[in-house]
């Protein structure tokens, strides 16, 4: 599938996901660390999943606590990741001086 | 309340997000609820199920209006949420309860009824030219007109004649009822005179004058055809009626005529036998003739023209030293005015001259010594004014009614639009499950559940506006059941005014005193075909994106 253009708000979302690539994310820990609501999160995490540039797995943390869903960049997805981080490095300063979705909370 | 409310409405609106959800964004959806129990803070929480909840109806919307785009995939939340109850066959079940309820509504007369109430709105909005075209009946009347002259029912006949849209028919119709039975003349002095040529008009007034040569009237639909003439035609100069000899003899005529009858009590008996013997229950026909006075159109106000000529001519003949005559002349309105009172219950349009004519009749008592009369005929000019202000707030509510039958006629209007709104829903979202499964068989349909929320809200909404219906409408059918079996027509004018308001389509209202608002019904008219005109072009614009959605969109944005 043709990857096609990638939004500003998909670049931060890459480039968090580009500091630590072998990890499995949570919805709410991403949604903290990019400020971005749980309404723009989503659709950029379905849409990267649905261009096979993320894998999503859940996960059982404790027992009694419903599993969570992770999500973690395919090695296609890095790719595209490393890529657009060297062309457009103005997404980490756009993602640093934007305000943090949830003040509190744990991830 | 508790605390953690806005936790529980988030859990409540995700689940509800969830349910409506695509099949291929069900782990999304879970994936956001599970988040939630780590969303610090119950506002938050909310927040954050909202933004999910958006995300989930919007595929919801999407895979209706492009079904092909979100598959059915094998879900790995299915396995890790098994206890989710299914909800298909249950909001089936309400969807048919709801549907089956509502059906039932319509075995009561009283409904089906209120139904058709409900649907005048629509005649406004359907047929722009009624006014104009001045020839539409109704079923009802039709049925009716045809069972009168094939039964050669002279009652019948003049039923018709009085409710008949088209002049020349009304005529026809009255003449054929005088015919058949020549107690009925005075159908001429209700119906059947208006817009015929002079002569035509008369014949019939002639022929009124030998049927009842006491009473007024019929002199004051001459005077009428003659103020009509010298109000229209060019061969009279404007504003000299009061010259015109032929109006003053017949006005002097009426204003001398022993008795004044506008056959107002005879035609609601009339109207009460045809409609117990045609079994009509239609409140439209039974209230038609609830806002006629009885006076011709130009009557009343001929009649105050004529009034205050006698009152003029009577402060001449007083100046000139003639008490005697100037007094007849006063007494001839104080008449003519308590010959209204009783027949019509009309004074309050000649007041002004009745309170002039008492009052001259006390002043000349007075110049001749007679204090008693003086005192009698100046009391009766105080208790005019004094009634002045009942007899509006009376008129005022006769014409326009309460603010109760406005309500409810309101209520009826918008209960009767959404139950049909609902019934299209219903109806859309039945076809688009059957066309999306490609079958009519019940067992191997399949609908989606957003299109199980959108029935299930149809199916509700329906039963709801259908008790609405027959709740509002209820205490109406009362007042018309009343009226036709026992001949009470107390309150006919409240339905008479509530009907009127039902035919206006909602969101236009008349004057409803202070505070109230005013939209002509011909803007909502135009509004509505607007509106509709917008949603074929969305209708249409869906449809193109049905056809090209499969088409890979490669500059489409992450």
């Amino acid at each position: 599938m043709k990857i096609p253009r990638i939004s500003t708000q998909t670049l931060v979302v890459l480039e968090r996901f580009i500091e630590r690539p072998a990890s499995w994310r949570y919805g709410y820990e991403l949604s903290r660390e990019t400020g971005l609501k749980s309404g723009t999160l989503y659709p950029i995490l379905m849409r990267l999943a649905k261009f096979s540039l993320l894998e999503t797995k859940w996960v059982t943390t404790e027992d009694g606590v419903p599993p969570r869903h992770t999500y973690r960049l395919t090695a296609k997805g890095a790719e595209l990741a490393r890529a657009q981080q060297a062309t457009s490095p103005s997404a980490a300063h756009a993602a640093a001086r934007r305000r943090p979705a949830f003040s509190r909370g744990k991830a | 309340m508790p605390a953690d409310w806005p936790r529980a409405l988030a859990i409540l609106l995700l689940r509800f997000g969830i349910w409506i959800a695509p099949h291929d964004t069900l782990d999304w959806g879970h994936g956001m609820l599970s988040e939630l129990n780590h969303v610090e803070g119950n506002w938050s929480a909310l927040i954050w199920a909202f933004g999910g909840a958006g995300v989930l109806a919007k595929h919801a919307m999407l895979a209706l209006v492009l079904p092909g785009s979100h598959r059915r995939t094998a879900s790995s939340a299915s396995e890790l949420f098994a206890k989710e109850i299914p909800m298909r066959k249950p909001a089936l079940a309400v969807i048919a309860s709801c549907v089956v309820a509502s059906l039932l509504f319509f075995l009561a007369p009283v409904f089906r009824q209120a139904f058709r109430v409900s649907l005048a709105q629509w005649h406004e909005v359907l047929h722009v030219d009624r006014w104009l075209a001045d020839t539409e009946t109704g079923p009802e009347l039709d049925a009716l007109a045809k069972k009168a002259e094939q039964n050669r029912d002279p009652e019948g006949l003049a039923f018709v004649a009085n409710r008949h849209p088209n002049q020349t028919q009304r005529a026809r119709f009255a003449d054929e009822a005088v015919h058949l039975d020549p107690n009925l003349t005075w159908i001429y002095g209700v119906a059947g005179i208006a817009y015929l040529s002079p002569s035509e008009i008369d014949r019939r007034i002639s022929l009124l004058k030998q049927w009842e040569p006491e009473d007024a009237l019929p002199h004051l639909l001459a005077a009428d055809k003659i103020g009509v003439r010298v109000t229209y035609s060019k061969e009279f100069p404007q504003g000299k009626l009061e010259e015109n000899p032929a109006w003053e003899k017949e006005m002097s005529a009426a204003f001398q005529s022993p008795k004044l009858d506008t056959y107002r009590d005879r035609q609601k008996q009339l109207d009460q036998r045809v409609l117990s013997r045609y079994r009509i229950d239609d409140p439209f026909q039974a209230t038609a003739s609830e806002d006629w006075y009885g006076f011709p159109s130009y009557g009343i106000w001929g009649c105050s023209r004529y009034a205050q000529l006698l009152l003029e001519s009577g402060q001449t003949l007083e100046s000139r030293g003639d008490r005697k005559a100037a007094s007849e002349k006063y007494w001839e309105v104080a008449h003519f005015g308590q010959m209204m009172g009783d027949g019509a219950g009309i004074t309050f349009f000649m007041r002004e001259n009745m309170k002039d004519a008492y009052g001259r009749l006390g002043a000349l008592s007075q110049m001749e010594g007679n204090n008693a009369a003086a005192a009698f005929y100046t009391s009766l000019a105080d208790q005019f004014d004094k009634a002045v202000d009942k007899r509006r707030l009376l008129l005022d509510n006769r014409i326009q009614g309460s603010d109760v039958s406005h309500w409810n006629a309101f209520l009826v209007r918008l209960s009767g639009l959404v139950m049909l709104f609902c019934t299209a829903l219903l109806l859309l979202c039945g076809l688009g499950v059957v066309i999306r499964n490609r079958s009519l068989k019940l067992g191997s349909l399949h609908p989606s559940r957003a299109t199980l929320a959108l029935g299930f809200s149809a199916a509700v909404g329906s039963l709801l506006s259908s008790a609405i219906l027959f709740v509002s409408y209820r205490p109406y059918a009362e007042l018309l059941q009343r009226s036709l079996s026992k001949g009470d027509d107390t309150q006919l004018f409240e339905l008479s005014a509530f009907l009127r308001d039902t035919q206006l389509p909602i969101g236009s209202q008349f004057n409803l005193g202070p505070g109230s608002w005013y939209v002509g019904s011909s803007r909502v008219v135009f509004y509505f075909w607007l509106a509709l005109t917008i949603l074929c072009a969305l209708a249409f614009l869906i449809a193109v994106l049905r056809h090209f959605h499969h088409r890979t969109r490669a500059n489409a944005t992450i």
